[in-house]
């Protein structure tokens, strides 16, 4: 059947798969926080079944739903139907987009890549005291969060790896832009092909990534293919820390929260727990974990978008760490540790960092 | 709707706690059944006054209210058929007492059956129904549609563990029912009335519930059989052995290839794998009764038996059984979980017509179930889209049912009449029983404004 939407085209047979069991009730932290059914993925099927069916047009009324996802892909996860939700709603966001309807901070975001060459269209990039575009055998690429937001972070993961005696260089980075992607535009091609040419200038074989988000988007979009092709391999921090042993440890109780980014989206659970481990024999996992960690609400442009059920998210999520009474919250994602630090209460004692923040912070008080 | 009854309810619960919105009636139009309606608008209510407070309106204005706990009814419970006021219990979600001295829970409509479970575990007890959509189904619900499970066989359903309601009737009133004692006789049984009424008499808003200490261990075990009738005599025999499985489940020839196809599980394609469970206290207590059920699968012809030796093996031999709703949800684009039960030894007789009913109208209709309480669960999977294959499924329903009310079954063990099974009620209720469930009916809610159109209940 001929579809009006690019959507019905790719995801027809999916969205009728959805058999409404609901199971995504259990998992969808939005629909966890708010108890909207309108909000969890059967919801959201439901209404593209009504717009299937010719009942419903997109349109601005359904701005609330469906630009309310944060693309954490535990329904996927769950699913006994196999259904692949955020894939489908990344879709339907272009189509929206494309018949003019669109949450007014994701037409923002698109906005700003257009003008600016990061997310927070600040114009003086923090320059983390190091020489940038040099000859080196890999590239640290930082990300907007930790470019702008989360700058001690990214700073102590320079230290570290200063520490560790890694020939790296930075770049003269901007956006990868990947986001635009979730919320209903296109990668910047400008954007991109900047970053390609200045990671292949360098002569590095690698790429580390602070953020996973970027890592996923240089290693699975086709902007990024150059790079692969002349054998430069991206990677994220936790993948290439997980083999070095710093000698530290804390007595602390630690626990780790899986970005989605990471876990879900790249499978990547062990290695972040390797490396903690390691330095933690006081390690405790949340309640849920790995496959079933529950998202900290920033994703999928949501934050941007809802900044308060996003925060509230968050603290959900910190809920879970008060719940086995851990001191210390890691994570290998800026942009989770963002959110969680926004939505950390006073009265929470426990301390959130990235791993590798918390790692030089060990090393710097073993001297 | 009228904007004054918005109004009105908007009051009653908060602007926040009402809607209209077109999202919130789509997702509230469908359960997890094939049934479809929009309701007007929905409420979500945060305790019994505000309950009340909407009943009452809603008996002067003469509105249907559906109550709704998590929307999984696989019969159409949930569904506004008549368009009207869904009332989403799932934020009164409190666990308001757990009381293990005297073996009680009390707990707020909305608790996920899941949540309460976690928070028994820690004092070793435990709320045994154990619906397999545990994990979003609400305590509601479970009431409502007197939910059962895979351990039905030795723990019951929901209806064993209810001891005292708090409902809201449809004029307003509210009523308490039952006490919080292990035994009472003290009057009619009100409780009972309520527990599987599908939200069609009172909404449940609160709900005292006896909880049983759980038995630490258990002994798994799984075997084939090449025939159904071995299968069926091995699980009657079983269940006069004298010993009851904590689960017996049955997977019929069409789930496993269906399991097969699409998992690397590679189980052998015979006519009926049984899966069997004990609990108890000590090893040899499950060991026991697991050696009986595993003499009693050879002598019926099991081809092979496997016993579990750990927690992984048990869990492995589980994934089978677990994995069949994913798996059959994947086959077609819709699928009917249909839900009859029969008398134990008519089990291999009723799987036996299924599978004949599956060639006759050319239909795949995988089945799963609770053979240890006789309740079946063939799945009809088809394509919705297709409108000769859809008249093929309502031409094998209604034999279905023909078949298990002539084998002395009922149309439904645990998931209920709501929708899907109005039609059929007449096979199984005779006129005098019909006429006093219309009555009672009548009783509580004299302008039939609780979800209507439910349970044939209208003439
Ligand atoms: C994949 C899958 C597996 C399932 N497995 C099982 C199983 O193993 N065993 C089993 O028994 N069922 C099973 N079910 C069916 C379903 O989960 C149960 O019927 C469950 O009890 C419904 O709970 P709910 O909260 O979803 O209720 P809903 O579907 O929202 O409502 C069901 C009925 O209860 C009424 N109701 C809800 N809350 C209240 C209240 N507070 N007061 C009054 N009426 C109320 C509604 O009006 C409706 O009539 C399964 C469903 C699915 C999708």
């Amino acid at each position: 059947m001929e579809g009006k939407y690019e959507f019905e085209k790719k995801f027809r047979d999916q969205v009728l798969r959805c058999s409404s069991c609901g199971f995504c009730r259990a998992v969808c932290p939005v629909f966890g926080l708010t108890k909207r059914p309108a909000l969890n993925a059967r919801g959201k099927m439901l209404i593209l079944k009504e717009v299937m069916d010719g009942n419903v047009d997109l349109n601005d009324e359904l701005i609330e739903t469906l630009f309310q996802c944060t693309n954490c892909t535990s329904c996927t996860a769950q699913c006994p139907s196999g259904v692949d939700p955020p894939e489908i709603i990344k879709q339907v966001r272009k189509d929206m987009v494309h018949t003019g309807s669109c949450h007014p901070a994701f037409e923002g975001m698109n906005q700003v890549l257009q003008e600016h060459t990061n997310i927070y269209a600040e114009d003086e990039p923090e320059d983390f005291e190091r020489e940038r575009n040099r000859k080196a055998e890999y590239v640290f690429f930082i990300g907007c969060v930790g470019a702008y937001r989360e700058d001690e972070a990214t700073m102590a993961t320079l230290d570290l790896l200063d520490h560790l005696d890694v020939d790296y260089t930075m770049i003269n980075e901007v956006c990868c832009s990947g986001v635009l992607e979730d919320v209903g535009f296109q990668i910047n091609q400008d954007l991109a092909q900047k970053n390609v040419d200045l990671v292949l200038s360098t002569g590095a074989k690698t790429v580390i990534t602070g953020c996973p988000y970027c890592a996923r988007t240089f290693n699975n979009k086709v902007q990024y293919q150059t790079l692969k092709d002349k054998g430069v391999e991206i990677i994220h921090i936790s993948q290439f820390l997980k083999d070095f042993d710093l000698g530290v440890k804390t007595d602390k109780v630690v626990t780790y929260h899986d970005p989605c980014d990471l876990g879900r989206h790249c499978g990547i659970y062990e290695e972040p727990r390797q490396i903690i481990r390691k330095i933690a024999p006081n390690f405790v996992e949340l309640r849920h974990n790995r496959a079933n960690a529950l998202c900290c609400g920033a994703g999928g442009g949501v934050r941007g978008a809802y900044p308060k059920n996003s925060i509230d998210m968050a603290r959900r999520r910190l809920e879970e760490v008060e719940e086995i009474g851990a001191e210390i919250v890691l994570t290998e994602c800026n942009s989770c540790v963002h959110n969680l630090k926004n939505a950390k209460l006073r009265a929470q004692k426990f301390e959130i960092f990235t791993t590798t923040q918390f790692l030089n912070q060990l090393l710097e008080e073993a001297g | 709707m009228d904007t004054t009854i918005k109004q009105s309810l908007k009051e009653i619960v908060g602007a926040e706690n009402f809607t209209d919105s077109l999202i919130d009636l789509i997702a509230y139009s469908k359960d997890a059944s094939e049934h479809r309606h929009r309701p007007d608008a929905a409420v979500w209510p945060v305790n019994t006054g505000q309950v009340s407070a909407i009943m009452k309106l809603a008996s002067r204005e003469k509105l249907p209210i559906v109550p709704r706990g998590a929307g999984t009814s696989l019969a159409g419970l949930a569904v506004p058929e008549q368009g009207g006021i869904i009332l989403d219990l799932g934020r009164m979600d409190k666990i308001i007492d757990i009381n293990i001295e005297d073996r009680l829970a009390v707990v707020q409509p909305g608790v996920v059956y899941a949540d309460l479970d976690r928070a028994l575990s820690p004092h070793g007890f435990f709320f045994p129904p154990d619906p397999a959509s545990g994990s979003v189904c609400t305590l509601g619900g479970n009431v409502a549609t007197n939910a059962g499970g895979i351990k039905g066989a030795k723990y019951g359903t929901t209806k064993d563990y209810v001891l005292a309601l708090e409902v809201v009737l449809p004029d307003g009133r509210i009523l308490h029912t039952g006490s919080k004692c292990m035994k009472s006789v003290s009057g009619y049984d009100l409780t009972r009335l309520f527990v599987g009424s599908e939200g069609t008499l009172g909404v449940v808003t609160e709900i005292t519930f006896k909880i049983n200490p759980k038995p630490p261990l258990v002994s798994t075990s799984m075997a084939n059989f090449e025939t159904l009738e071995d299968a069926g005599r091995a699980v009657s025999e079983i269940m006069y052995s004298g010993i009851i499985p904590s689960a017996l489940e049955v997977i019929d020839q069409q789930t496993l290839i269906a399991i097969n196809q699409n998992t690397d599980l590679n189980l052998p394609e015979v006519e009926a794998l049984l899966v069997a469970e004990t609990d108890g206290y000590t090893r040899e207590e499950t060991e026991f009764q697991m050696a009986k059920i595993v003499s009693i699968f050879k002598k019926n012809n099991a081809t092979t038996t496997r016993q579990a030796d750990s927690k992984e093996e048990a869990e492995a031999l589980w994934t089978a059984r677990k994995s069949a709703y994913g798996v059959l949800a994947r086959i077609n684009n819709n699928l009917i979980v249909e839900d009859l039960a029969v008398p134990m030894s008519k089990v291999p007789d009723m799987l036996r017509a299924i599978s004949e009913l599956s060639k006759k109208h050319n239909l795949r209709i995988p089945t799963v179930g609770h053979a240890g309480d006789g309740n079946l669960h063939p799945v009809i999977c088809f394509d919705g889209t297709n409108a000769d294959e859809v008249k093929r499924v309502e031409e094998a329903s209604a034999e279905l049912f023909e078949k298990v009310i002539e084998l002395g079954g009922t149309l439904t063990g645990e998931h209920g009449i709501g929708l899907a099974k109005v039609p059929f009620m007449g096979l199984e209720h005779d006129e005098i029983s019909m006429d006093i469930m219309r009555s009672i009916k009548r009783l509580f809610d004299p302008n039939n404004i609780l979800n209507p159109r439910k349970m044939g209940l209208e003439e």
